[in-house]
């Protein structure tokens, strides 16, 4: 260690220069980071749900579909007519945009004095403008279900704008050109913007603007906590500086290596911030604690000292990002690991070769600790904090055993509590225009995520038609499926229109003959393939809830094996059932790459530390405080989601420092001859001060992020603040229980 | 003085008299496109009209045709399904459709003039029988070694158009080529004719037309055809529509 730390002092300019030169280059990379919060393409492909509804999209002209609401006290109105009817033809000339329907180009097929069309509702030339013609568009409107609800609320306050994104457009792009051409025309109704193109785009702004909020407010707060703990300015500048390089270099990898930015890679940087920034302070600490005169020999001892556990504590850490790696569904969160793994790897790097480095080079002066007798035993915090701790425990490590026993049986119980959550809307504040949008879709028009129900087989038959009603009657006994929309309602209207009847004709050669009438109508390329080969139902499912969700896949599928026939075949897909997918993703996850970081941190740290048991002891600490964070969640109502499912496993690669510390301390005082009682005494009140300006720093940092204006991000912040305090608790009081404990036991 | 006013007035009339040589020259010349493309009393014969889409894919449609002045009659034969289907266009956007499923025919809405017809990148104000020089305002663009330019704007403001530009044979007045630009002034469809002399007439021996937003594309094919042959009134009727065989 000592021929080490000689070597990196050596070697000070060469590592000053090089991170310099490699931090300015990845520093440039960043500019070229894209965002990207698009859920649909992190799914993996090879589920069958995803790999339909991604073929949907590419055989039927788009699944990305958002909607404009257009809101007004009565749409039927020839001033709101004419604004709806200018966004439609505006819109439809942006690029990225394959087709936009609203109410006055949607398909119609009437038969009136004029004759026979399959035309559209409204005559685009002459918007009806008299009382008496709104007054039958209104009576049109609301007697036909393929409007009604769909295209019109039925209290006729709002319309949809629908938009469909062309299938090789860059959703941001698109949705945002769409919002600025929309605001430019700066009409009087009110607008809203939904549906899952529409709230990707509005999350990758707000990730933007939580970025450049954010992540200076972190460095403030943390450069405060810094100040308060070394009141040097290297104390305060490094720490912040080796952080701010370790997340330059983790960007530009990002950006080099084509990753993009995701809503669960925008933590990052003030992640690598909270946590990098600990190591660091673990240097300088040394630095300042060690009694040297000469500040070269002090850097040199400090750092022989400290470069085991700082490297331990990074690997566990970084043990803890890995095991996303291979417990999760979503590509974003296994990205996230790769990513924060190695930007603590970084981190330690930094504090280990950067940080001396400087400090040798430019002869950063610290403030030595002037106490030469207890080392801050007099401090404000050992006297109100630290001191009757260790006293508390020693009079009654029973009651403190026993403390810690009622909190994990209250919180194991409270985990059946968990709510779970992969609904995208709630990634918004209500305040939020994106979260409203969705409510109105859901009370007014059923909803905004789609479900297609795919038909294969002859569409020109009537036996196959007529399957397809079915089908549809069937959805809409659902009580969360309001209206469904395909070829076979198409062929009814037009049979009706032509005096046959609402009825799928029996007749064949009818049916040949009227796609002559429908052919090429832009409204069925969504509906319905060119060789007419195959057909789609599409359909809204209007609510969030998993159990209903799972309801209606027990009846669809049921519904598919009473009706299976050897002249078609039906598959279904949608937004509902991905994210059932995601949902039970979200366990598994959270169980996997737990456990995986449970047994990955025992060993290592048995290894390290030279002994198995060590590391159950080290490890058992965080798990109970882990347990405690997941009883908090369920009691107080905040859910598991693609965010928070990260905050265990993060928990427990910093949490584990924490034990480490303890027990190296307790080791190297217990060896050096003390007694139980005095090596304990140690033990709490050296590592104890690290181990509260850590969590303090640390848990600031990641308060911060309460000021985001995403809902998960705040709850993530929150929780890992929460975790931050139980794993520094648990390594302070429930530890030294259990070791004094097994000493006892040793002893006796 | 005299001689100052003399020669400026010259000039006025030379530079008014050129600004209408030019206007006439757009609208004779219009004129002389019509006369190519309607002058025939009536024509028939085959057309076969073949649909590309994007992918390459093709779908083809055959029918026998009948036209006279401002009416027209298809009778299609191809493909399978739709044969027997028949369409009839009379004057003043009325048009009959004959589906022998169904019987009777059915009077077709042509409100929305823009819309393509039956699948086709032509829409029903392509396929309109009306002389250019009624619906369409020329103005004279250049003259090319064999072409001239020409620029219409539609009198209606129902079309879907904002102008279209054609090219004109410059021997025999017949469209080479038409382009078709958008309300946003884009051009988005491009016809591209190929004509042929039989007799004392131009005919159309093809047209393409490219949809070039949409990536789709028709050609519309004439053979045998036949101009003059004295095709009475009475075929372009109602009654008409419905083949003899099946009226009772």
């Amino acid at each position: 260690m000592e021929k080490l730390a000689k070597t990196i002092l050596k070697l000070r300019w060469l590592i000053t220069i090089a991170v310099i030169l490699i931090t300015v280059f990845l520093a440039y990379q960043i500019k070229f980071i894209e965002i990207n919060s698009d859920v649909v393409s992190a799914l993996p492909d090879d589920d069958p749900d995803v790999a339909l509804f991604k073929k949907i999209g590419s055989d039927f002209g788009g699944n990305k579909i958002g909607m404009i609401i257009v809101e007004a006290e009565n749409i039927f109105d020839n001033d709101v007519l004419l604004d709806v009817q200018k966004l439609t033809d505006t819109l439809s000339l942006l690029d990225g945009i394959a087709s936009v329907t609203s109410i006055t180009n949607i398909l119609d097929i009437k038969n009136d004095e004029f004759g026979f069309e399959v035309g559209s509702l409204i005559d685009v030339y002459q918007l009806p403008y008299s009382e008496e013609q709104l007054k039958q568009l209104k009576e049109r409107v609301i007697s036909k279900d393929m409007f009604n609800g769909v295209i019109v609320s039925e209290d006729g306050t709002a319309t949809l704008i629908l938009v469909t994104l062309t299938n090789d457009a860059d959703i941001q792009t698109a949705g945002r050109l769409l919002i600025d051409k929309v605001e430019s025309l700066q009409l009087k109704e009110k607008l809203y913007y939904a549906g899952m193109p529409m709230m990707v785009t509005a999350i990758s702004e707000l990730i933007a603007s939580d970025l450049l909020k954010l992540l200076p407010l972190a460095f403030l707060v943390i450069a405060v906590v810094l100040f308060f703990s070394f009141r040097s300015l290297r104390g305060v500048l490094l720490p912040l500086l080796s952080a701010a390089v370790a997340i330059i270099w983790t960007l530009g990898i990002m950006a080099l290596t084509g990753y993009t930015m995701s809503m669960v890679t925008n933590n990052i940087p003030i992640l690598l911030l909270a946590v990098g920034s600990a190591y660091s302070i673990h240097v300088i600490n040394k630095i300042n604690q060690v009694k040297e005169a000469d500040s070269r020999k002090a850097i040199l001892t400090a750092l022989s000292y400290i470069f085991i556990p700082v490297t331990l504590a990074a690997i566990t850490t970084i043990v803890g990002f890995i095991s996303f790696v291979f417990g999760s569904y979503l590509t974003m969160i296994r990205d996230f690991g790769i990513f924060t793994a190695a930007g603590t790897f970084f981190s330690a790097l930094m504090a280990l070769f950067f940080v001396p480095a400087v400090i040798d080079t430019f002869s950063f002066k610290g403030r030595k600790i002037k106490e030469n007798k207890s080392e801050g035993r007099d401090s404000l915090l050992a006297k109100y904090l630290l001191i009757p701790l260790k006293n508390l425990l020693f009079k009654h490590p029973k009651y403190t055993l026993i403390t810690w026993g009622v909190l994990l049986i209250v919180s194991a119980a409270s985990v059946m509590l968990i709510k779970r959550s992969v609904d995208v809307k709630e990634y918004f504040k209500r305040s939020n225009p994106a979260w409203q949008a969705e409510e109105i879709m859901m009370q007014k028009f059923g909803g905004s995520k789609p479900i297609f129900v795919s038909f294969k087989g002859d569409l020109q038959s009537p036996d196959v038609l007529n399957a397809m009603l079915k089908t549809e009657k069937m959805l809409k006994e659902n009580p969360n499926i309001f209206t469904t929309q395909s070829i076979a309602d198409l062929i009814v209207e037009m049979s009706d229109a032509l005096g046959e009847g609402r009825k799928i004709p029996s007749d064949r050669d009818k049916i040949e003959q009227m796609w002559f009438l429908l052919d090429g109508n832009p409204a069925l390329k969504q509906i319905v393939s060119d060789d007419l080969d195959e057909g789609l139902i599409i359909t809204k499912f209007a609510s969030s809830d998993l159990s209903e969700k799972k309801e209606f896949v027990k009846e669809m599928k049921q519904f598919i094996n009473d009706n299976s026939h050897g002249d078609y075949e039906i598959t279904y897909t949608g937004i509902p059932f991905i994210e059932m997918k995601m949902d039970a993703s979200l366990i598994q996850s959270q169980i996997r790459s737990l456990l995986i970081a449970i047994l990955a941190m025992i060993f290592v740290v048995g290894i390290i530390l030279r002994s198995i048991s060590t590391g159950v002891y080290a490890t058992a600490p965080i798990i109970a405080a882990i347990v405690v964070l997941y009883g908090v969640m369920g009691l107080t109502g905040i859910p598991l989601n693609i965010v928070t499912v990260l905050v265990a496993s993060i928990a427990l690669g910093i949490g584990i420092d924490y034990s480490i510390h303890v027990i190296s301390q307790f080791n190297y005082s217990y060896r050096n001859g003390k007694t139980l009682h005095d090596a304990l005494d140690d033990t709490i009140t050296i590592s104890g001060k690290s181990i509260f300006i850590n969590v303090v720093s640390v848990s600031t940092g990641f308060l911060v992020l309460v000021f985001s204006e995403m809902v998960p991000l705040q709850y993530f912040g929150i929780l890992m603040a929460l975790s931050m305090v139980g794993s520094g608790l648990a390594a302070l009081t429930l530890l030294p229980v259990i070791l004094i404990l097994v000493h006892r036991k040793r002893l006796s | 003085m005299k001689q100052f006013t003399y020669i400026f007035l010259s000039i006025i009339l030379v530079v008014t008299s050129g600004i209408d040589t030019f206007a006439q020259d757009a609208q004779t010349l219009l004129s002389k496109m019509d006369e190519v493309m309607y002058s025939p009393k009536d024509k028939q014969g085959t057309v076969q009209i073949i649909l590309t889409n994007r992918q390459g894919k093709e779908k083809e449609r055959e029918a026998i045709f009948k036209q006279k002045a401002n009416k027209s009659l298809y009778r299609y034969t191809k493909p399978e399904t739709q044969a027997g289907i028949a369409t009839l266009s009379l004057p003043d956007g009325v048009m009959w459709l004959y589906m022998p499923a169904f019987g009777k025919p059915k009077k077709i809405s042509l409100l929305a003039r823009s819309q393509a017809f039956t699948g086709t990148d032509f829409s029903y104000e392509d396929m309109a029988t009306t002389p250019y020089s009624e619906r369409y305002t020329p103005k004279f663009l250049e003259e090319k070694v064999d072409r001239y330019m020409l620029e219409l704007v539609p009198k209606s403001d129902k079309s879907k158009y904002s102008k279209v530009v054609v090219a004109l044979d410059k021997e025999n007045y017949y469209p080479i080529k038409m382009e078709f630009y958008d309300k946003g002034n884009r051009k988005f469809k491009e016809a591209t004719y190929t004509y042929e002399r039989i007799g004392s007439y131009w005919n159309a021996k093809q047209v393409v037309m490219a949809d070039l937003s949409k990536q789709h594309m028709t050609k519309i094919l004439l053979t045998n055809v036949k101009f003059d042959q004295g095709i009475p009134d009475s075929v372009f009727t109602v009654e008409n529509l419905v083949p003899k065989e099946e009226k009772k």
